[in-house]
């Protein structure tokens, strides 16, 4: 059973064990990091609502705040529009539309007071509409944890993995599948 | 057309703005009836078709520099018929069909 955050009990018992467990890490968080630095992983970490998100600083461009989005007609429910983006045109994607691919019907996201975190692939960029951004954590390659069992499969294809970060589970986005449809 | 720069006819379909190349439009149609809007045919330069559109905006000449290429990302998220360019200007972005 999932609370209305999409947060199950078993991961907030789970994000519990892991809080305390966090303190302790992320108090040489910084530190392991550095002596590791060659598998260090700088995450950029971000919020839809209440639920925390990270995703890997190296694919990141750029982080901006939404100016007016163009609609565009016929496109898949996840496509805010086209935002002009210092001369470049910029692919906007509700984030959350594909996250919850379920609840097409609702409607698209306001953009006002929003971030968008542009994100690169591939070959492939796209703007993804988020809620807020909150920091940069530095971690160690080995903090990263496979996906939770919990997820629903379809939407577990849409992360790397699992890391810990401000003593709570955040999902690791992974880039190729939230820019791939 | 002149250099460096494409007639497009601007039309608003309800949704979003659109642009066609001006050289491909046939006739513009008005539609009588409740809902109203406007039947642009197209096929000067290729294959006939049809757009009902709720507005016609006019003509503008968009400049080269003013045409970008489609994004991956939405391109791959656009089931019907593709746009073949973005428009951009400093007060719009339409999509090019």
């Amino acid at each position: 059973m999932e609370s209305t955050s999409g947060i199950s009990p078993l991961d907030e018992a789970r994000g519990e064990l892991l809080r305390e467990a966090s303190i302790e890490s992320e108090a040489s968080g910084r530190e392991k990091a550095q002596e590791e630095s060659g598998s260090a992983r700088s995450l950029l970490v971000f919020f839809l609502g209440s639920e925390g998100f990270a995703v890997d600083l190296a694919y990141v461009r750029k982080v901006l705040r939404p100016s007016r989005i163009a609609r565009v007609s016929g496109a898949a429910p996840e496509v805010l529009g086209l935002m002009n983006c210092q001369g470049e045109v910029l692919c906007v994607l509700d984030l959350r539309r594909i996250l919850s691919p379920g609840k097409e019907t609702a409607p698209p996201a306001a953009p006002d007071g929003k971030f968008i975190i542009v994100v690169q692939h591939g070959g492939k960029e796209a703007g993804f509409l988020v809620d807020a951004v909150r920091d940069v954590a530095e971690l160690p390659a080995s903090s990263v944890h496979p996906v939770l069992d919990s997820i629903d499969p379809s939407r577990a294809r849409l992360f790397e993995g699992t890391v810990a970060s401000g003593g709570r589970f955040v999902g690791l986005l992974s880039p190729s599948a939230c820019l791939n449809p | 057309m002149t250099t460096g720069s494409l007639d497009l006819l601007l039309v608003d379909d309800g949704a979003a703005l659109r642009g066609y190349d001006c050289r491909d439009v046939v006739r513009v149609e008005e539609v009588a009836g409740e809902l109203g809007g406007y039947l642009v045919r197209l096929g000067r330069l290729g294959s006939p078709r049809e757009v009902a559109c709720r507005e016609i905006l006019g003509s503008v000449a968009l400049s080269a520099r003013g045409i970008r290429p489609v994004p991956e990302v939405l391109r791959e998220r656009i089931p019907g018929e593709k746009p073949w360019a973005v428009g951009l200007t400093e007060r719009e972005i339409y999509l090019l069909y």
